[in-house]
């Protein structure tokens, strides 16, 4: 099975890296998506299928927080993983995200076993990563 | 907690953040309070603004040189391929994860949020500081931190506290 990714990062260097991870990490992927801040994941969400929302939290025009809100409430998105990836790493960010629906969270600095083994288990899938 | 109290809780996020995700050592690093050295020619060097429970600013400068080497070792591309875009956004993502990272750290529980990464110059640097230089194995970081506020901070007993001038 192939899984469509949505990577939500207003730095497109941090796209890149998660995106490098994933494709070290051994997932069968059907397509990559990325969007800086939470506008265009939500536009993207409404027009592509989506199996995992990779997303940082500090972004311009709507921020990760307000994006996970937003598709835990909308009817057609809200069973869609979704894996907060941010510097923030205070125990008080990472608990109000997961009351908000996060799937998982991984902070900055992370090593990229790290962020693939979020992914396997949210995608249901086993990571033959080499990290 | 006075700044050079603060320098521990720098050198280890710096080196953390260096060592996990652009595959740098940190061999040396000394602190001052000063004023941050104004960015050179062929210097990249980024400011950003923390806001919340915990308030003040951090700053990053590197050469374009030493920037190029970390930004292949982030990106897992030759540094060849790189486009001077990419190096500079690199640099800023480092920018913006330094500031993160030690903001966690003093703040404890505390919620914040951070600007985006700035480019900086002399004119817009801010005047007072812990500046602490980073000797890796790829050339040396400037990092210059400041907590301009305080008093929410204070409040939180796990939390150190950096004085620093206004």
């Amino acid at each position: 099975m192939a899984f469509n990714i949505l990577i939500v990062d207003d730095s497109p260097a941090m796209r890149k890296v998660v995106r490098r991870v994933v494709d070290l990490s051994g997932f069968e992927i059907g397509k990559y998506l990325e969007a800086g801040d939470g506008v265009e994941a939500l536009t993207v969400l409404r027009q592509e299928w989506v199996d995992l929302i990779v997303t940082d939290i500090n972004m311009p025009e709507m921020d990760g927080e307000q994006l996970l809100i937003e598709v835990r409430k909308d009817s057609l998105l809200q069973n869609i993983p979704v894996l907060v990836v941010s510097t923030d790493q205070t125990a008080t960010r990472i608990e109000g995200m997961m009351a908000n629906g996060a799937s998982g969270y991984i902070s900055k600095p992370f090593m990229p076993a790290a962020l693939s083994e979020q992914m396997s288990r949210l995608l249901g899938v086993t990571s033959d990563a080499g990290f | 907690m006075q700044a050079s109290d603060f320098s521990p809780i720098l050198a280890e996020c710096c080196a953390e953040v260096l060592d996990a995700m652009y595959f740098a050592t940190v061999t040396n690093t000394t602190h001052r309070e000063a004023t941050p050295p104004s960015p050179e020619p062929d210097t990249l060097a980024f400011q950003l603004r923390f806001q919340g429970d915990i308030e003040g600013s951090f700053g990053l400068s590197l050469s374009l040189a030493t920037a190029r080497t970390l930004a292949s070792n982030f990106l897992g591309d030759d540094e060849d391929a790189l486009s001077t875009e990419e190096i500079v956004q690199v640099a800023g993502e480092l920018s913006n994860m330094l500031c993160g990272s030690i903001v966690s750290r003093i703040g404890g529980t505390k919620r914040f949020a951070l600007s985006h990464p700035e480019p900086c110059t002399a004119a817009t640097i801010f005047p007072f500081g812990l500046v602490s230089a980073l000797e890796t194995d790829y050339g040396t970081l400037n990092t210059w931190v400041a907590v301009h506020s305080t008093d929410n901070v204070a409040s939180n007993e796990d939390a150190p506290v950096l004085q620093v001038a206004h």
